[in-house]
């Protein structure tokens, strides 16, 4: 068993900070109007790829420097502008997404479970369903001063992009994994 | 640190020229009063004062007060929706708020250059150490991200320019995976040489 050092976490940390940061610059022209970017993909990834605890704290790192004032957040936006935004609940929930499908990531992998690329999926979908999609309603509920049911005509148009993130999410995460095994891999406890 | 990640404009404004502390404290401020009080005519004096300092700074009015398309839709949309349940002043504050956040968090942006931004960040993580959190590697953290934010908008257009050269450029999540593999290869390199420097390790032994 490898354990990564402080130095390597933190690096990793810095650098998929800046991975998500990428991500949400890129925008996609969708069929039905609303235009995605690959913001949420890079949320997904980072848990996936990197693990709980590194991917929540990247996450957060890329939420200070947005707060900061750095134009990181999709739409070249940053400061804390955000905050009283529509898109309030989804950025606040990106960090614990992170976490959540990480974690399920990580206990998957270890329990051993066969057909990993499923297994990624159903934990990129709980980060994109049950955590973002839902803290991203409940925002909206607050800075719109709204019921649920609108709030959940709002979200909708986007599940569509968010179910096609998922998938590549998953993908992509096993190819990666793949590549870097230490990552993510079924670790046994500390020998020492 | 320049162009694409950077919504600075250069300029001699008073702003401009304000520690930047103090632009901090002026957006935290015309953040939450506006969000906390929820009175439309705070909101709409906070709108206003922000729009005021906004055009003060010199930097082009279509640079201080341009917003996407969809922010006043929305913005028109909330007011609209709830002049239509009976809570005009609830529509007011929701509204002014959001377009006076925005403006609040531009007075920053656009008179002070990205790197300040950075150290001001690095700076306030100092006082985290009575928490027990090491302000060094937050530090560390930030100026990495800072400095990695061209690398890794520069792998997405080499991978996407190799992708076109083979007529894929059209798959987005093609693009990625590749982007992945390299800002984990990068950050590994970047790791071991921190390392070699005696950066980054935790300090609890």
């Amino acid at each position: 068993m490898k354990k990564t050092s402080g130095a390597i976490d933190l690096a990793l940390i810095a650098v998929f900070a800046a991975f998500v940061a990428a991500c949400a610059m890129i925008s996609i022209p969708m069929p039905f109007g609303v235009p995605i970017t690959l913001q949420t993909l890079g949320v997904l990834l980072t848990g996936l790829v990197l693990g709980p605890w590194r991917g929540f704290l990247s996450v957060v790192l890329y939420l200070l420097v947005g707060f900061a004032g750095l134009p990181v957040f999709a739409g070249g936006t940053g400061g804390l502008g955000v905050l009283s935004g529509m898109s309030v609940g989804y950025l606040l929930a990106f960090p614990f997404a992170s976490l959540a499908a990480g974690a399920l990531a990580i206990w998957f992998v270890r329990a051993g479970f066969k057909v990993r690329y499923a297994w990624l999926t159903v934990a990129a979908a709980v980060g994109s369903f049950a955590v973002i999609d839902l803290a991203g309603i409940f925002g909206m509920m607050v800075v719109g001063q709204t019921d649920f049911v609108t709030a959940f005509g709002y979200n909708l148009p986007f599940v569509l992009g968010d179910a096609v993130k998922v998938f590549a999410a998953s993908a992509i995460a096993v190819a990666v994994n793949k590549a870097f095994p230490v990552l993510l891999a079924a670790r046994k406890p500390a020998a020492a | 640190m320049n162009g694409l990640f950077s919504l600075y404009a250069p300029g001699d404004s008073v702003f401009h020229r304000l520690p930047v502390g103090w632009k901090y404290l002026i957006m935290f401020a015309a953040t939450f009063v506006g969000l906390l009080l929820r009175n439309p005519w705070v909101s709409l004096g906070v709108l206003a004062a922000v729009t005021l300092a906004l055009t003060a700074c010199g930097v082009g009015l279509r640079h201080a007060l341009g917003l996407p398309p969809a922010v006043w839709l929305t913005a028109g949309f909330l007011l609209a929706y709830q002049i239509a349940v009976g809570a005009w002043a609830t529509g007011v504050v929701v509204a002014c708020n959001l377009v006076g956040a925005l403006y609040a968090s531009r007075i920053l942006t656009a008179t002070t250059p990205g790197p300040v931004l950075v150290d001001a960040l690095v700076a306030a993580a100092r006082p985290l150490r009575f928490v027990g959190a090491d302000p060094e590697r937050i530090g560390l953290a930030v100026m990495l991200m800072a400095r990695s934010l061209p690398m890794m908008w520069d792998a997405f257009g080499q991978v996407r320019d190799a992708a076109r050269a083979r007529g894929r450029e059209r798959n987005y999540f093609a693009l990625v995976a590749p982007v992945v593999v390299r800002a984990v290869g990068y950050a590994q390199a970047t790791g071991e040489a921190l390392m070699a420097r005696g950066l980054g390790e935790r300090r609890s032994r």
